[in-house]
């Protein structure tokens, strides 16, 4: 199967200001100016409710900027429909969130299964494609399970499994260790790195532990709504 | 499907109640429609196997006032083979020791009385009838009913054995529970019991001269205030050249009015019509009052599936977090109600058709006998189940309207 491809996502001016208008309003982004080359590992840090998770989602064509303008391969994605959004979303995003958010009702395998069936994969395809992320995850033996049946680490595996189903060009993790003992965020860590590089997709992973952020090669961090710093490892 | 099964099991009592509603809902259609079109194909396959094709009735009860004279206007019509006066009568039985019952009785002419049986009621009867004046016109004698006559009865074998009389014995047969008013009859044969699903009730329980009925229960000439040779009906069995086409048993039926300007003439083709129609009537009514019940079922599925939409928010929300389409998780709610609905639909044929074997079973006579007609008609019950789970989509809409409404962010949080 191949992939699609890593794309360069830019972010011009981004403004995300939530209840606007409204005596509670928040902005959470306050003029982001941002680019995301193909292929690179980026940690976005800083405190809690500086925006790290607002600008996670709207990279990933979650949310939409109240102002400022969001390009993917130098073509404006904040016009396009929900529908058209869905679609990019599922070929080209892979999500791997804190809580895991795998669906209870699911099989681990049926899981891995489930961006592949929306993009209308045939049935033998995608059970062999989830076996073998799974058995890429270390996962294989744990195929039949439910997410209530697996451990943190393990459901945080599984996610990682269905985030690559469909060989995104783009992976967005959100403090993907935040659930998880140190022993298990290791394996997970180690695991992100591995299928990053095997795919040479982006991965930008949000997260406020230093000793994740340092396994990224360039660091973003986030204050109030605006980018303080911007460090790549030389 | 697979998938869309399992959440059935995380919502187990909600998902069982739904299928209840639903299967209740359908389990009463199936058990009046198939009950009510098994007894109406049994009455429409009487009719239309009863050996007359015409029948000749007036208004009210024993309306016919020249029963003998009319039938043998039509008798000399060339296209009628018999022609039946029959008046049909509740009288008083009393036997040797004296006990009384009811019984229908009806009086008949002999020699036309047979030709106008079906062949299976022709088997029931001892032919020729025992019962004495084969043509009723001795007693009758030209409409003065004072020839002579050998006051001869015969009964029905349960009626007979309920009565505790016999072949060779006697019994009074009167208009009323008053011995004097009676006459004693001779018991001269027993026939079998009637084919009906309100056997033996409504069946008649005693078959005598039409002539001797009529002076017994005073429908025979007296004075004007009665009527002079009262009858019911008279039933008229035609060639068969004349019964094999539409065309022409409405070409006699138009002969037999001529005959009989006075009297409504149908035949028995039209009366079958007729029954098909009240039938057809009947069931749209039948499907009316089940309505009610699948609506309710419907809008139970519908509420069910709401609360289901809003319990997995967040399901929903990493559905489309991923990058699934709006219109697969509709497709997933959609099926899980038409999973539902399938399954009551399911459950509900089984449990109507329990039902009705249950009844056939079970219940007391007349319903246990319009059990055992009951006729499930795969077509009937293959588009009440397609009916349930079409209109399913449509109690699935509530709760894609609030799917649709589920903000990917806010389900995520």
């Amino acid at each position: 199967m191949s992939g699609s491809a890593a794309p360069l996502v830019e972010l011009a001016g981004v403004v995300r200001t939530y209840a606007e208008g409204e005596a509670e309003e928040v902005r959470a982004l306050r003029g982001i100016d941002l680019t995301l080359p193909a292929g690179e590992f980026v940690s976005i840090g800083g405190p809690s409710g500086c925006g790290k998770t607002t600008l996670l989602n709207l990279v990933g064509l979650l949310d939409t900027p109240t102002a400022g303008e969001v390009r993917w391969n130098d073509q404006p994605v904040g016009l396009r429909t929900d529908r058209e959004r869905s679609r990019l979303r599922l070929e080209t995003v892979g999500f791997i969130f804190q809580r895991f958010y795998l669906l209870p009702t699911l099989t681990a395998a049926e899981n891995v299964e489930l961006p592949m069936r929306a993009l209308g994969r045939p049935r033998a395809e995608r059970r062999a494609r989830a076996v073998e992320l799974l058995r890429e995850v270390g996962l294989e033996e744990r195929a039949r399970a439910y997410p209530h049946q697996l451990s943190g680490g393990e459901e945080q595996r599984v996610a990682i499994a269905r985030a690559v189903a469909n060989d995104p060009g783009l992976l967005l993790a959100d403090e993907p260790t935040g659930e998880l003992d140190s022993a298990s965020a290791r394996v997970v860590l180690d695991l992100l790195g591995r299928v990053r590089a095997g795919r040479s997709a982006t991965l930008v992973l949000v997260t406020h532990n230093p000793e994740v952020a340092a396994r990224a090669s360039r660091h973003l961090a986030l204050r109030d709504g605006r980018i303080v710093a911007d460090r790549r490892e030389a | 499907m697979r998938h869309s099964a399992r959440p059935l099991r995380h919502a187990r009592w909600q998902s069982a109640l739904a299928i209840a509603a639903i299967a209740s809902a359908v389990a009463l259609p199936v058990v009046l429609v198939s009950v009510g079109e098994g007894v109406d194909a049994h009455e429409i396959s009487t009719l239309e196997q009863s050996g007359y094709q015409i029948v000749v009735s007036a208004q009210g009860m024993h309306g016919l006032e020249r029963a003998h004279q009319d039938a043998a206007k039509l008798l000399a019509l060339p296209s009628v083979l018999d022609a039946e006066p029959i008046l049909s009568i509740s009288i008083d039985v009393i036997n040797r020791t004296g006990n009384y019952s009811a019984a229908i009785a009806e009086g008949i002419v002999p020699s036309e009385f047979a030709a106008t049986l079906s062949p299976t009621e022709r088997g029931l009867f001892p032919l020729p009838l025992p019962l004495g004046d084969p043509n009723d016109t001795q007693h009758y004698q030209m409409g003065s009913y004072a020839g002579p006559t050998t006051y001869d009865v015969i009964l029905s074998q349960p009626y007979a054995a309920a009565a505790h009389v016999t072949v060779g014995s006697t019994v009074v047969l009167s208009p009323t529970t008053n011995a004097s008013l009676g006459i004693r009859y001779n018991v001269t044969g027993l026939f079998g019991p009637q084919e009906s699903i309100f056997q033996p009730a409504g069946a008649f329980a005693a078959l005598l001269l039409l002539s001797n009925l009529q002076t017994l229960t005073g429908y025979a000439v007296g004075p004007r205030t009665v009527v002079p040779d009262g009858a019911d009906t008279i039933e008229v069995v035609v060639t068969p050249s004349a019964a094999e086409s539409p065309s022409g048993l409405s070409s006699v039926e138009q002969e037999v009015q001529a005959a009989l300007p006075s009297y409504t003439v149908t035949s028995v083709s039209s009366e079958a019509a007729q029954l098909r129609s009240a039938d057809g009537i009947l069931t749209g009514f039948y499907l009316a009052l089940s309505s009610v019940g699948l609506a309710v079922g419907l809008l139970f599925l519908a509420l069910v599936l709401v609360r289901r939409v809003e319990r997995d928010r967040r399901s929903i929300g990493i559905r489309r977090a991923i990058g699934l389409p709006q219109r697969s998780v509709a497709a997933s709610i959609v099926t899980d109600g038409a999973t539902l609905a399938a399954t009551g639909a399911i459950v509900g044929v089984a449990a109507g058709v329990a039902v009705v074997e249950g009844l056939a079973t079970w219940a007391t006579s007349t319903v246990q006998e319009a059990a055992r007609l009951a006729i499930f008609a795969p077509t009937f019950l293959g588009e009440l189940g397609l009916g349930v789970v079409g209109l399913s989509v449509l109690a699935s809409a509530a709760a894609v309207r609030v799917a649709w409404r589920v903000e990917v962010l806010e389900a995520l949080r």
